[in-house]
């Protein structure tokens, strides 16, 4: 197994009785709520943070995200382009620009040839489908979201591994008569690609087009889940079965010296559950297409009635959307988040044990992502879970190999 | 009131008739027409209604990639031309209104006159200044309280049946494939409004703040003739709030 810091640079420095107060914390914040001072400040650990990973041979994973008090990274090409240039061993994962919010493919596909050039090879790239809040501050029509990225993805990979002058690419959302990016990607026939997804349709999708899948804190029965769902769409495509290099996991991390160390800091990056998910319902629960139709008597009703709604209960099972993924989560306790599976804190050893236990219980994924700071973890508090990880835990993490993965279990 | 379906273009929509008299289309905004509407009553005491449900509205279905305006343009063009009328009238409700504006554009000669009530469809404003409230991206609560007169005329979720919820969201997704950007406008509709030449009646609840009255008697000011009347206590859907003051205007137009 491989593993990976990833930080989206949350600004956590807005008063509680703001955060209390707003419908959201995401999309209509104002930004003057965010002081152009500490968010230097706060570029200049974590990028430090991300050096000290490429120090110590921990891999580097930076996100996007928009307009809100859980990422400063908008404009992330910009921070993947700078981990391209100055880390100098570590892999850099993308994860991702995200791609469906962007108007123009092939510019995205330019951005990651020019990184993976820049890293001469060491860049990974990831797809993400973005959503909620982000469809009102991309200003991105929230309905047709996913065959959006879809139809992106194969733009950018057209741009990534054409290398005999221009193409031409007329499809439902892109339209590119021209295109021809100079410079390609250092890696042919294109650097790793992941996509973070978890229903089974676009497990499935990312399956068939043998993507490297990513769960971001699904924990174990919808992470198996997904697994199970990718490897059946490989086989029915007739593609070989999945190893477990296919496969990642994104979860809190946090290890201190002691275990109650590792708990008291750990718990602390729950905020990114409690604080910065809060969106408000034209965001979530209201976004066009964010929920299928039949679901509609739960979001609608404030009050349950007795002799309606019944049937459409079942209708969750399996196909959770992303809000419904999120409502959960916004209460969860460390303790919770720990018997879930999303978060590994505590000690090297009892980290260890709880990230391999989790492989074995989603039957295996080569790749660990530690969400390793957000919320108030200082910057001392993340280059000491850094140091001891890559120390103490990644050595042994190292040593589980690949295994064929994806067996998931009955449904 | 009977729903019939009728199948335009191999699509299959849902329509709801009513009445006897000079015939009338209407087509309706954000949500489908209720067959127990007051307004359909008392309006197919005057005029034979046609009012057929949008692809991806109520019951009428909406094939893949079926997602924007030219599509529904090109529907009710069909539908209004194997209409078996010399001659019908056009209401156009919020977003159907318009629909109902670009169908008069295009100088379809099936068109007797013409009602836009509350209508969306042009930028009258600078950029700075949305004529149209973003309905997908303010709080519900606020797009209420910007809809109704009375807000006790709103719809109450808690007595909707399961179905006319189910519907309601598949509403509210095929709006947003509709109507999402350019929200809910066609940039160049307000320079082509003078080609309008049926006589156009503009009907605007006196409290909406969905799309102000102001924004509707500009509206009127660029189509050739067309009267401007206000109704009182009414909000965007004076139809709805208003239906007797409503269906007044209404007909009173359609029968000069």
């Amino acid at each position: 197994m491989d593993a990976w810091w990833q930080c989206e640079i949350p600004y956590p420095h807005v008063d509680k009785a703001i955060t209390d107060a707003a419908d959201s914390v995401r999309a209509s914040l104002p930004n003057r709520l965010c002081d152009p001072k500490i968010a230097a400040r706060l570029f200049d650990e974590v990028l430090d943070e991300f050096l000290l990973c490429d120090d110590l041979g921990l891999n580097v994973c930076s996100i996007e995200h928009h307009a809100g008090i859980n990422s400063l990274t908008g404009a992330h090409p910009l921070v993947a382009g700078i981990l391209a240039r100055q880390s100098r061993n570590a892999r850099v994962l993308s994860l991702g620009t995200l791609l469906s919010l962007r108007p123009d493919p092939v510019r995205v596909a330019e951005e990651y040839a020019t990184s993976d050039t820049i890293a001469k090879g060491r860049f990974d790239i990831g797809f993400v489908k973005s959503g909620g809040t982000e469809m009102a501050s991309a200003n991105m029509n929230p309905v047709n979201n996913e065959e959006r990225f879809w139809e992106a993805i194969d733009l950018v990979k057209k741009s990534l591994t054409s290398h005999d002058g221009p193409f031409s690419f007329e499809g439902k959302y892109f339209h590119h008569r021209h295109v021809n990016i100079w410079p390609g990607p250092y890696q042919r026939p294109h650097p790793p690609m992941w996509a973070a997804t978890g229903d089974p349709g676009s497990s499935a999708e990312v399956g068939r087009r043998d993507i490297r899948q990513i769960l971001v804190l699904r924990g174990p029965d919808g992470t198996r889940r997904a697994f199970a769902a990718n490897r059946r769409a490989r086989a029915e495509a007739g593609m070989p079965k999945p190893t477990s290099d296919r496969f990642a996991y994104a979860a809190f991390v946090y290890v201190g010296e002691t275990e109650e160390e590792g708990l008291e800091v750990g718990s602390k990056l729950l905020w990114f559950l409690n604080t910065s998910l809060k969106s408000a319902p034209q965001y979530n629960k209201f976004l066009p297409g964010a929920t299928p139709p039949a679901m509609a008597p739960d979001l609608y009703r404030t009050a349950p009635r007795a002799d309606a709604g019944l049937q459409f209960r079942d209708v969750e099972k399996g196909i959770a959307p992303a809000t419904r993924n999120a409502e959960k989560l916004i209460t969860l306790d460390a303790a919770g988040a720990m018997a879930q599976g999303i978060m590994f804190a505590g000690n090297p050893d009892s980290v260890y044990r709880q990230i391999k236990d989790f492989h074995d219980a989603v039957g295996g994924f080569g790749h660990l992502v530690l969400v390793g700071r957000t919320g108030y973890i200082t910057h001392e508090e993340s280059e000491r879970s850094i140091c001891l990880f890559s120390k103490e835990v990644l050595p042994r993490l190292r040593e589980i190999p690949t295994q064929e993965a994806g067996l998931g279990m009955p449904d | 009131m009977p729903i019939e379906t009728a199948t335009v273009h191999g699509v299959k929509l849902e329509v709801l008739r009513a009445g006897a008299g000079q015939p009338v289309m209407l087509l309706h905004g954000f949500q489908q027409i209720e067959p127990d509407a007051r307004f359909i009553d008392l309006l197919s005491r005057r005029a034979e209604v046609i009012a057929p449900s949008h692809p991806g509205f109520g019951a009428s279905e909406r094939p893949k990639d079926f997602e924007t305006v030219y599509d529904l343009l090109n529907i009710y063009t069909s539908f209004l031309e194997a209409l078996p009328y010399e001659r019908v009238s056009l209401i156009g409700f919020s977003f159907g209104g318009w629909l109902a504006a670009e169908l008069a554009v295009r100088a379809n000669r099936k068109i007797g006159k013409l009602i836009l009530t509350d209508s969306l469809g042009i930028k009258i404003s600078g950029p700075e200044t949305p004529d149209i409230t973003d309905v997908f991206n303010t709080h519900p609560d606020e797009v209420k309280r910007r809809t109704w007169h009375d807000l006790a005329n709103a719809p109450d979720f808690n007595a909707m049946s399961d179905e006319a919820l189910v519907k309601r969201h598949r509403n509210w997704e095929s709006l947003s494939l509709y109507g999402w950007h350019p929200y809910m406008h066609n940039p160049r509709l307000a320079y082509w409004l003078p080609r309008i030449t049926v006589p156009t009646q503009v009907i605007w609840g006196a409290s909406d703040l969905i799309v102000k009255p102001s924004y509707g008697q500009a509206f009127a000011n660029r189509i050739p003739g067309a009267n401007f009347t206000l109704i009182e206590k009414a909000g965007h859907h004076p139809e709805l709030e208003q239906p007797e003051a409503f269906v007044a205007h209404a007909t009173a137009f359609l029968t000069r």
